[in-house]
């Protein structure tokens, strides 16, 4: 019933009207209201948390700078014979619900996964009296106040909408709606984090999911284990901080998103050979095609007991440092091959009575272990479910990304699901191979187009009885062929889609869909952001004109 | 145990190399250490030197002290430390045109005919005692010279310094023609990222920017006889390219050793003409545009109106004369019959002046060509215009070689001169997905993407017999700019665009005797390690080159290749 009703309101937008995500129930009208020079947003809020005004001062800041102009022939010029007597809007009131307990956007931002508050209604009158953003959260507020954003646009020096009034109550369909960026391929600067999550929370989203550590290098520098940083980093000044993490995850928090931190292990660990070779079997072993899925090999010890007491300790101090109740312990891609090879790997299996598969289970129940003591939801990649035989908790969360279609499989086991499929979500498929003396293709070729993204479906082959077990999923940035240079460029606006998938639900137009990203694609890079162009201006400028039909 | 010893060597043999790109032609170096003295100097030993070869020493000395890119070898510049300890100290370059040269500017000689250039230099720098000397038969050269001067040295710590001394060049391109296409239409670019992009194209000397600069979508090029071209056509005032622009990027591009040629592309591709002249436009933005172009909006000149046979001669006329080069092309691509079949004008002025659609597509290719040649520049036409449509065009017309590199061929057949730009090996925006509309699983119509490696195993001379090969003038990689723009210009086409300039430059045998084409050319050793440096160079210089893989392949060569 709830998708019937998306299609309909949907199906009786203007072709204007520039959100997104696109608002789960959505009434405008087509009246012409400027914003007064002296508009204000009043925070009707006792008490009121820091960080909720520090939101009200950025959408205060971007109504101001925005300075984006509506995307048709003549950018707004001929709108300005509604403005001429069209009524301003002096106000934007901001109010909780009663009796809703008053915390900042950051504290809401971090609760359990799906216990979070993120629903709100706008109300905007063409009249130009006070429109209003109510919620039951000060992350739902924070929410409207990015819904209010998108509605203006600058002409002339008027900032405007066409569409009063406006009419919103929204709420997402998934709570989890993320994007995944791999620090250690090549690594980013704190700088372009916070960019990417200022970017990621305009369009609603409210995971970061940092793939921080990898066999190339160990950007993270972990109290009591600096060593790994100091030798496992591309250089010192490639390193995240702790007072680094701090500013990333307090910035998210601010900005409604949680920051969930994966420390892949046993297999995607080479590095940390650099600073204890002790625990890692098949260290840059040749050729790395029998080892590992890429270069250098190398995977945790899993079988000796020092290195699992270690892995447990580097993953405890690790949660400390983020906030989040969530956090990865990876698991993709382990190679057999690694440790049948490693005869202090075999010889701690011999001594122990157990098999490799036993021995990866005590591996991860230890580390799970380690992380629940620190009040942690562990996260794995799909193959610690659908491959391996490993002991997990209920609660556990499973990262899909080998194949859509193993969702359902990880269903049937009635695991907690986030999307993140190759075959849809990877944002780096599709630029040929990197591989030395290697003229392939991508694995995972072709590109993923946003149509493509979009057209995910997250219940695909999941029964009713399952579908409260997806959380939603995320778009991911694997960067062997990423750096600073091509990071927006390669993210966006394509993240976006999902965005949209996983508040608005599934089942959205594409012919309706491209005229709105492009209105938050253009957006962005009025903000600071790189978002490439996905068709011509001529095309962007004239909705409907580009597709494949008209 | 074999492989390991052999992965082992050639590792020693890479940390002496020099990763020039493009390799020179011939190139041998040594193994002693040498660094600049901080008060190295150019010494131009050449009476009354033109202005723009000052201005490119003093560009060559501003980036010897501004660089600051770092051997890529774990632990960087720290590795280097002890190597350089008591190294001699090179205090100058001297720098001399062979006897007999004439003195042009560097600007002359990047705008000679394309058959006419002289690139060739030599360059000799030695240890013991410190010395370097860099002599050409023309300005063009020595730019090339100083362009290999500056990407032999490494950074510590502010000293620069190389660790393969003796080095001794004699280069010469193989090919006069090494460009890159550009498409300022689709979307605009402001002139300081062109300027970026010759700077960047200079680099790895390449020669032309070919100007794709109108299309159906906009028209952002002012012309002297036509403003309202673009004052109608552009994107908005502020996307135009006015005619100081114009000069001032062509200027800038001479400057750097690279020729402009400017495409007009008739007579499709210009529905943009039509905001300004509807009357010189048939099936202008007509619905559905996949029946009437290639891409939307549709819309073409009408090739059977005399009235508009005189706009497009007036047309190429007055941005000819401004412009100072010897190569103009007319491009010619994609021309749509359906449109003027079902266009009323055209029809009845075919019937009026008893024309069939062939006859005038063949007076409008000779009506443009003859503007061209009345400007005393060689005229360029897409491939297509010669092998469908079979236009008479004149016998030094160069082809753009685009549809497939099999056409190639095909064009030398014919006796033609010609360029590769074959967009199975060149172009750059293939692989990014459907740009129309309501398309869900449209890859691009190129598809896949292609690597540095796909465009480096170009083979120039692939099926022409050896008396065609003087018919090859170069080629070049292109930006279709539908899914591009300022945002991603410089990660979409470097150090790609690399690929296609050593493939042009060095031609088919790298300095070691060895085919450019042969086995293991691209792998980790070989050329994927100075390619990698080559973006490191350019990311330190403010182009924002992608990463070709993770850094830690990077800093070790070799361990990244499908077999080791």
């Amino acid at each position: 019933m709830k998708l019937y009703g998306f299609l309909l309101v949907a199906a009786q937008l203007p072709a204007v009207l520039c959100l997104w995500p696109l608002p789960r129930s959505l009434e405008v009208g087509s009246s012409a209201l400027k914003l007064a020079s002296s508009f204000e947003i009043h925070l009707n809020v006792a008490h009121a948390p820091s960080d909720l005004e520090d939101a009200v001062s950025r959408t205060k800041a971007f109504l101001k700078n925005d300075k984006l102009g509506r995307l048709v022939v003549g950018r707004g010029a001929s709108d300005s014979g509604a403005l001429q007597h069209a009524p301003a809007l002096r106000s934007l009131q901001l109010s909780l619900a009663h009796n809703v307990p008053v915390r900042s956007i950051t504290d809401e931002a971090r609760l359990p996964i799906g216990t979070r508050s993120e629903e709100y209604s706008l109300h905007i009158p063409a009249d130009g009296s006070t429109a209003t953003i109510t919620a039951n959260s000060t992350l739902g507020l924070f929410r409207g106040l990015t819904t209010f954003e998108q509605l203006w646009y600058e002409f002339s020096g008027e900032i405007y909408t066409v569409e009063a009034p406006v009419s919103i109550a929204d709420s997402p369909a998934y709570p989890y709606r993320g994007f995944m960026l791999d620090t250690s391929r090549n690594f980013f600067p704190v700088s372009d984090i916070k960019r990417t999550l200022d970017a990621m929370s305009w369009v609603k989203m409210s995971q970061f999911h940092w793939h921080v550590v990898d066999s190339q290098s160990f950007p993270l520098e972990v109290p009591g284990f600096t060593e790994l940083a100091s030798k496992g980093a591309y250089s010192s000044s490639m390193v995240y901080t702790p007072s680094d993490v701090q500013e990333i995850v307090s910035y998210a928090g601010a900005r409604g998103i949680d920051v969930m931190i994966e420390i892949d292990t046993p297999g995607h660990t080479a590095i940390i050979s650099a600073a204890h070779p002790e625990h890692i079997a098949c260290a840059e072993a040749s050729p790395w095609t029998t080892f590992a899925n890429e270069p250098p090999a190398g995977q945790l010890r899993l079988a000796s007991a020092a290195t699992r007491n270690f892995t447990a300790d580097l993953l405890a101090s690790v949660a400390r440092m983020f906030p989040s109740t969530i956090m990865s312990t990876g698991g993709d891609e382990l190679n057999v091959e690694c440790y049948t090879q490693d005869a202090q790997t075999q010889a701690d299996l011999s001594a122990s009575g157990r098999t490799l598969e036993q021995a990866l289970d005590a591996f991860t129940q230890a580390t799970h272990a380690a992380l629940r003591a620190e009040g942690k939801t562990p996260a794995v990649w799909e193959e610690m479910v659908l491959d391996h035989n490993v002991t997990l908790g209920n609660d556990t969360i499973v990262m899909v990304w080998i194949s859509s279609a193993n969702a359902a499989a990880v269903a049937a086991k009635n695991f907690r699901i986030v999307h993140g499929p190759s075959d849809y979500f990877y944002l780096d498929c599709g630029a040929g191979e990197w591989i030395g003396d290697d003229v392939a293709n991508s694995w995972c070729d072709p590109f993923k187009t946003w149509q493509k993204s979009y057209t995910f479906d997250p219940l695909a082959n999941i029964s009713a009885a399952q579908a409260h077990l997806v959380l939603g999923g995320e778009q991911l940035l694997w960067t062997e062929q990423s750096g600073p240079e091509n990071l927006d460029s390669i993210v966006w606006p394509r993240a976006a889609s999902s965005a949209e998938v996983f508040w608005s639900g599934p089942g959205g137009n594409l012919t309706t869909a491209l005229p709105r990203l492009h209105d938050i694609a253009f957006r962005m890079r009025q903000r600071g952001v790189n978002a490439i162009p996905l068709q011509p201006l001529w095309c962007a400028l004239r909705p409907g004109k580009c597709d494949i039909d008209s | 145990m074999l492989p390991r010893c052999v992965f082992i060597l050639c590792v020693f043999l890479a940390k002496h190399a020099s990763a020039v790109w493009p390799i020179p032609r011939s190139l041998s170096v040594g193994t002693s250490p040498l660094k600049l003295s901080s008060h190295f100097a150019v010494r131009l030993h050449i009476h009354a030197p033109p202005p723009d070869l000052l201005s490119a020493v003093s560009r060559t000395r501003a980036r010897l002290h501004s660089d600051r890119f770092e051997r890529l070898v774990l632990g960087r510049a720290s590795a280097d430390a002890s190597a350089l300890e008591g190294a001699p100290v090179l205090s100058s370059l001297t720098v001399t045109l062979r006897a007999g040269s004439p003195i042009r500017t560097i600007a002359e000689e990047a705008t000679r005919s394309v058959d006419a250039k002289s690139e060739s230099y030599v360059l000799a720098v030695t240890g013991n005692p410190p010395s370097a000397t860099l002599s050409a038969n023309s300005t063009l050269g020595l730019l090339r010279g100083l362009t290999t001067f500056e990407q032999l040295w490494y950074d510590s710590e502010g000293t620069k310094y190389l660790l393969n001394a003796p080095v001794m060049v004699e280069d010469a391109p193989a090919f006069p023609y090494r460009g890159f296409s550009f498409d300022t239409s689709r979307n605009f670019y402001p002139v300081a990222d062109i300027l970026r992009t010759l700077d960047a194209m200079s680099w790895v000397k390449l020669s032309v920017l070919y100007w794709h600069v109108i299309d159906s979508q906009s028209f952002p090029l002012e012309v002297e006889a036509f403003p309202e071209l673009a004052a109608k056509g552009a994107y908005s005032a502020r996307e135009i390219y006015t005619r100081d622009d114009i000069q001032h990027i062509v200027r800038y591009a001479n400057e750097r050793g690279i020729d402009v040629v400017m495409e007009l592309d008739s007579p499709g591709h210009t529905t943009a003409i039509s905001a300004a002249h509807p009357e010189h436009i048939a099936c202008a933005a007509k619905s559905p545009w996949s029946k009437y172009a290639n891409e939307p909006p549709a819309g073409q000149l009408r090739i059977a109106s005399l009235s508009t046979l005189a706009f497009v001669r007036m047309m190429f006329s007055s941005i000819a004369a401004a412009l100072p080069g010897t190569m103009m092309s007319s491009g010619g691509d994609e021309v749509n019959l359906p449109c003027w079949d079902e266009d009323e004008q055209t029809m009845s002025d075919l019937a009026q002046r008893n024309l069939t659609i062939a006859d005038a597509l063949n007076e409008f290719v000779q009506t443009v060509q003859a503007v061209i040649k009345e400007h005393g520049k060689t005229p360029f036409i897409k491939s297509d215009m010669v092998l469908t449509h079979n236009a008479p065009v004149t016998n030094d017309t160069v082809v753009v070689v685009w549809q497939t590199s099999e056409d190639a061929a095909s064009v030398a057949d014919r006796g033609l001169r010609l360029i590769h730009q074959p967009s199975n090996y060149f172009y750059l925006d293939c692989g990014a997905g459907e740009w129309l509309g309501n398309d869900i699983l449209g890859n691009s119509w190129c598809d896949p993407f292609k690597t540095w490696q796909r465009a480096y195993s170009f083979d120039p001379y692939a099926n022409l017999t050896t008396d065609q090969y003087k018919l090859v003038l170069g080629g070049q990689m292109p930006l279709w700019s539908e899914q591009s723009s300022p945002e991603n210009l410089d990660p979409i086409i470097w150090p790609r665009l690399a690929a296609g300039a050593e493939v042009f430059w060095t031609g088919a045998t790298l300095p070691d005797g060895s085919s450019r084409l042969g086995p293991n050319v691209t792998s980790s050793t070989q050329a994927l390690a100075r390619l990698n440096e080559l973006r490191y160079r350019l990311v330190d210089r403010g182009v924002n080159a992608i990463a070709l893989q993770p850094k830690w392949c990077v800093l070790r060569p070799g361990e990244c290749d499908l077999d080791s």
